[in-house]
């Protein structure tokens, strides 16, 4: 564990470090997200049954048997408030892990992360169990979410009907569809109100119908100046929705900005790679 | 959640008040902990109230038709010592399996994680609960008086218990994510704990044997003696003395209130050091949860 740099970290502690450049500039609001020079690595244990291995890992986090992946590099960018930003890359080049560390589940070895407001990410099968009911795990999720119990009595209907599910809320979860699955953890994330609202490959599940469901119901935050943040692999509609790109490769920004202009970077980058692994 | 810096890692004070903030969680998980436990099972709660009556059940064929133990009133005995040790068993080990067991939850949305073992010991709290009521209609039946000068004691008693299991919880809830053999050292680790504990035997067996001055070293026993002088008091009863002869001594402790109390506080002093312990080694642990469920 890089002991130093955490230190570093703790002396940004306190957010007010920030205060005399907000100041500086009263009109401008300061940004939703400020990722300063962030890496993150992340440790997974190789499935083994060795205990000194186990012992190991609780003391030192090297050169305990298992991997080390360093999945982010030197990151910074900035997220403006009412803004969308899309994260895009190949397999693999951070993007869930940058998700992670915004969300706070994963502090980054070094360098900062910021982040102004209540957020949510919207992620399938959020704290799902399998023995309770929709209505149960619609509480439980929001619990999780920092929501109030007098909240979430209110929002419970409303994400019945939104993701029409209404008529299955008191059942078992364990007799939903993995559609249906989809469809609830989906609204929960969109009627969880957040000021910042996080996506991850979300998109990609759920029927057709539903996916457009979301998308307005996603533009219809932005319009009321929600920040969302995107991952995503539909290059069209990163290009329709978003109003910057951040294009990660193995772990760095490869690019930062205007959405049509990273795309196009980003599309020419997967052709090249693309011939070159039918040349082979 | 509104937490401007997302890259700070929390210490044990801030943990414990993002866990206050997040009580309703807690709350909430308690509840869900109860309904998975007893879903589809007819008798339910039941269940909670069986445990401690066949313990009973089984222990006075043993100890008093077999072994031709005397100690008077044993049910009371018994129970006064087990149900401590029930909440301190229960809390443990449902809570080192907790976070393996939640994940759905862990790593999907921030929240203090600590929460999940806090809530496998409040699930054990309710049955504890339930386990009082065995004990009072045990108290009714044989309308028996316990000692009320010790009662008052039975609020620290709790208190260091809930400490000592909850510091215990959350550290081996976070080492249990990468050493699976934790919750199964710990079942046979508990197992030895109940019969060094002295719950179905006399405090006063021990303490007169050769390494008798180290039986308060076991944290529970300080905690479980107490439960016993409160509750069922504190008569003279045959201590067996290895020539097969016995001798009439005090079951527990003959001391004040004062001599139970000080032996809680130095548990107490031990249990805080151990939550401190315990939220570092958490802490260190709990960023790789997501990736070694």
């Amino acid at each position: 564990m890089a002991a130093t740099s955490g230190a570093a970290r703790h002396e940004y502690g306190d957010a007010s470090g920030l205060a005399p450049a907000a100041t500086a500039a009263a009109a401008v609001q300061p940004p939703s997200i400020e990722a300063d020079h962030i890496s993150a690595s992340y440790h997974v244990k190789i499935d083994n049954d060795n205990l000194r291995d186990d012992l190991r890992r609780l003391f030192r986090r090297a050169d305990s048997g298992g991997r080390l992946i360093p999945a982010l590099r030197d990151v910074s960018f900035d997220v403006q408030k009412g803004s969308v930003l899309a994260v895009i890359g190949r397999n693999g080049a951070g993007k869930s892990t940058l998700c992670r560390v915004i969300l706070g589940t994963l502090p980054p070895d070094e360098g900062r992360v910021v982040v102004r407001g209540r957020m949510n990410m919207l992620a399938p099968g959020l704290g799902f169990s399998e023995a309770l009911t929709g209505r149960e795990n619609i509480t439980l999720g929001g619990l999780a979410n920092g929501l109030s119990p007098a909240r979430l009595a209110e929002i419970t209907e409303e994400i019945g009907e939104f993701s029409q599910l209404s008529s299955y809320l008191d059942l078992p979860m364990r007799s939903y569809s993995s559609g249906m699955r989809m469809r609830l953890s989906s609204s929960i994330a969109v009627f969880l109100d957040p000021e910042i609202l996080l996506i991850d490959e979300a998109l990609t599940g759920g029927d057709a119908a539903f996916t457009e469901h979301i998308a307005e119901r996603t533009a219809q935050l932005t319009g009321e100046g929600r920040t969302i943040v995107i991952v995503s692999h539909g290059l069209q509609s990163v290009k329709s929705m978003a109003t910057e790109v951040l294009w990660l490769h193995q772990g760095r920004v490869a690019e930062f900005g205007d959405p049509d202009d990273v795309v196009a970077k980003y599309m020419r980058y997967c052709r090249i790679e693309s011939l070159n692994l039918s040349d082979v | 959640m509104d937490r401007s810096d997302v890259s700070d890692r929390p210490g044990p004070v801030r943990r414990i008040r993002d866990i206050w903030i997040y009580r309703e969680l807690l709350e909430n998980l308690v509840r869900k902990e109860l309904k998975v436990k007893y879903k589809n099972s007819a008798l339910g709660f039941v269940w909670s109230l069986l445990n401690p009556m066949l313990y009973l059940a089984v222990f006075y064929v043993v100890f008093t038709v077999f072994l031709k133990s005397s100690i008077p009133s044993f049910p009371i005995f018994l129970l006064a010592g087990l149900l401590p040790y029930n909440l301190f068993s229960a809390g443990l080990g449902g809570g080192t399996s907790s976070i393996v067991g939640n994940v759905g939850l862990v790593g999907k949305v921030w929240f203090p994680r600590e929460i999940l073992p806090l809530a496998s010991i409040g699930a054990a709290m309710v049955h504890f609960a339930l386990q009082l009521l065995v004990l009072a209609a045990a108290l009714v039946v044989f309308w028996f008086e316990p000692s009320w000068s010790y009662l008052p004691l039975l609020i620290p008693a709790m208190i260091v218990l809930l400490v000592l299991v909850a510091s215990l919880a959350i550290a081996l809830s976070a080492i249990n994510v990468y050493a699976r053999d934790t919750q199964h050292l710990l079942e046979l680790v508990l197992l030895a704990w109940f019969w060094m504990t002295p719950i179905v035997y006399p405090y006063a067996q021990v303490s007169t044997t050769s390494i008798g001055n180290l039986a308060l070293l076991n944290p529970l026993t300080p905690i479980v003696i107490t439960f016993q002088r409160a509750l069922w008091g504190n008569p003279i009863v045959g201590i067996a003395t290895g020539k097969g002869g016995s001798k009439p001594l005090h079951a527990l402790p003959d001391a004040s209130q004062w001599w139970y109390l000080r032996n809680l506080g130095i548990v107490a002093a031990v249990s805080v050091g151990l939550v401190f312990f315990a939220f570092w080694i958490f802490g260190r642990l709990e960023d790789d949860f997501a990736e070694n469920i």
